[in-house]
């Protein structure tokens, strides 16, 4: 009876259609802070089915060059797209500059007697007192410095404002931005600094500071058809940098790439 | 191949870890295989559930309930911190309790497999003698599964030094401090052109976990060998 039973239960998994990667469609290798819109911005799609596969910009590179099914690629990081230009891995007449973002420093919203942090309304303004911030013992969340892109920019940016020295030893370096927006959001660490569309999905999270851009190498996501891409990729490509889906991004608070109106 | 200094730190960062989490682990690991392989109790099955699920678990799901559980303001973090100013969030000693519980049930596993193949008639006929349960223990029991132990304390130093889900997550990847060798490999994974790198730490790690799994197994034979031996004597 048992043993039955679980032939059946096989038998039937076995037949369920695997329905994520569907064949007629095409798929999106895209960096993991792009989920949430980028969904939404492929469900509006008109003229084709769309589904995105997500995770960090050096994974999605790499396996697109492995020969991985993607039709279109969307890093966060340049370096990585240029990697994949130099190796041939994307149509370089395709590749455009799809959007921007910003980087801001948020504290929890928890307050600072249930969570042992320093109170913020007690603190000297950022970016100067950022120490004072992080309390006796606290550090500060970021992606890490060398590998993570939104890491490199904090880092550019502390290095920039002279306030490297002081954070320095200070830091939570995590393997993702999403990580450090985390360890915020759970209070583990007083501060962090992330990308401003993470700060605005997080309710757990408060903005207390906006890296000025001026200081700061533009935050750009580039996207390009992949060699091996199949038909409609350059379609959904237009798409995806049209103003209907523009607002889409907008809304999720990702900004229009780095030299446009 | 060279190792540059962050490589260096790495690894040895790993070893410290690895060797830690082994000995805070081994002890318990011992009593929880001798309760599960002697014992009749109601719930067993569930204790066994629960020192398997490190095993099954996602680790990154692992690491996240020790953030939840043992971070700076999860109940056990903050109990620590107060009594015994410990503190496991972003240091090395976190990332020791990580590897510590992920190794736990393969060192369990190991030990459990060892005191089943132990006959009960020698500990019976040590009793029967006199001897107490300590005793027993201590004079029977543990110099028949001291090859056994060993075989669960290598593997569970292998899977320390490989751990990388539950440790990222729990104590982050500050170089210095919690970027173990895993890790390491992770970050230059991540950076284009870092490959030469990569191909070093990941043949370090596969010496290292090959090793391990040799001198386990070696360890293994010579427990069945050793107590299939002494059975014959009965």
């Amino acid at each position: 009876m048992g043993k039955s039973l679980l032939i059946l239960v096989a038998a039937v998994l076995l037949c369920l259609p695997l329905r994520a990667g569907a064949g007629d469609g095409l798929v999106v290798h895209a960096a993991a802070s792009l989920k949430g819109p980028l969904d939404e911005v492929l469900a509006r799609w008109a003229d084709g089915n769309a589904v995105a596969s997500y995770g960090g910009s050096a994974a999605q590179a790499r396996q697109v060059l492995a020969g991985a099914p993607a039709d279109i690629v969307i890093l966060a990081n340049p370096d990585w797209m240029d990697w994949l230009e130099t190796r041939g891995g994307i149509i370089k007449a395709s590749r455009r500059d799809l959007l921007g973002n910003a980087l801001v420093m948020v504290v929890p919203v928890a307050s600072g007697k249930t969570t042992g942090w320093p109170d913020p309304a007690d603190l000297p303004d950022l970016p100067s007192g950022i120490a004072e911030w992080l309390g006796r013992d606290g550090r500060l969340a970021i992606g890490h410095t060398r590998s993570v892109p939104a890491g490199q920019y904090a880092r550019h940016w502390l290095e920039g404002a002279a306030l490297w020295p002081q954070v320095a030893q200070r830091l939570a370096e995590t393997e993702n931005v999403r990580a450090a927006l985390a360890l915020v959001a759970l209070a583990e660490a007083p501060a962090g600094i992330v990308y401003a569309t993470d700060a605005r999905a997080e309710p757990r999270v408060r903005e207390v500071f906006r890296l000025p851009s001026a200081g700061l190498p533009p935050v750009v996501y580039p996207a390009a058809v992949t060699t091996g891409a199949g038909a409609g990729a350059d379609a959904l490509l237009d798409w995806l940098a049209s103003d209907a889906a523009m607002a889409v991004f907008e809304a999720a608070g990702f900004l229009r790439p780095p030299g446009t109106p | 191949m060279t190792l540059g200094p962050e490589a260096m730190t790495a690894l040895g960062l790993s070893l410290r870890v690895s060797l830690v989490a082994t000995l805070l682990a081994l002890p318990l690991a011992v009593a929880t295989a001798y309760v599960l392989a002697r014992w009749r109790f109601r719930g067993k099955s569930l204790v066994n559930a629960l020192v398997h699920l490190p095993l099954v678990l996602p680790p990154v799901v692992t690491g996240y309930i020790l953030l939840l559980v043992f971070g700076r303001q999860g109940p056990a973090g903050q109990l620590l911190h107060e009594l015994f100013g410990i503190t496991l969030a972003f240091r090395w000693t976190g990332a020791a309790l990580a590897a510590a519980i992920m190794g736990f049930p393969l060192m369990v596993r190991a030990i459990r497999l060892a005191i089943e193949a132990v006959d009960p008639r020698l500990e019976e006929a040590a009793e029967t003698l006199g001897a107490g349960r300590w005793a027993v223990f201590g004079t029977i029991t543990l110099p028949l599964i001291a090859p056994g132990i060993l075989a669960g304390a290598v593997l569970g130093f292998a899977k320390a030094m490989g751990e990388f889900g539950a440790t990222i997550t729990f104590v982050a990847n500050i170089p210095g401090q919690t970027q173990t060798l895993p890790s390491a490999i992770y970050a230059f994974l991540q950076i284009p052109g870092a490959e030469n790198e990569v191909y070093t730490l990941v043949l370090l790690s596969l010496a290292v976990a090959l090793a391990a799994v040799v001198i386990s197994d070696h360890l293994a034979a010579r427990v069945a060998r050793r107590i299939s031996g002494r059975s014959r004597q009965t």
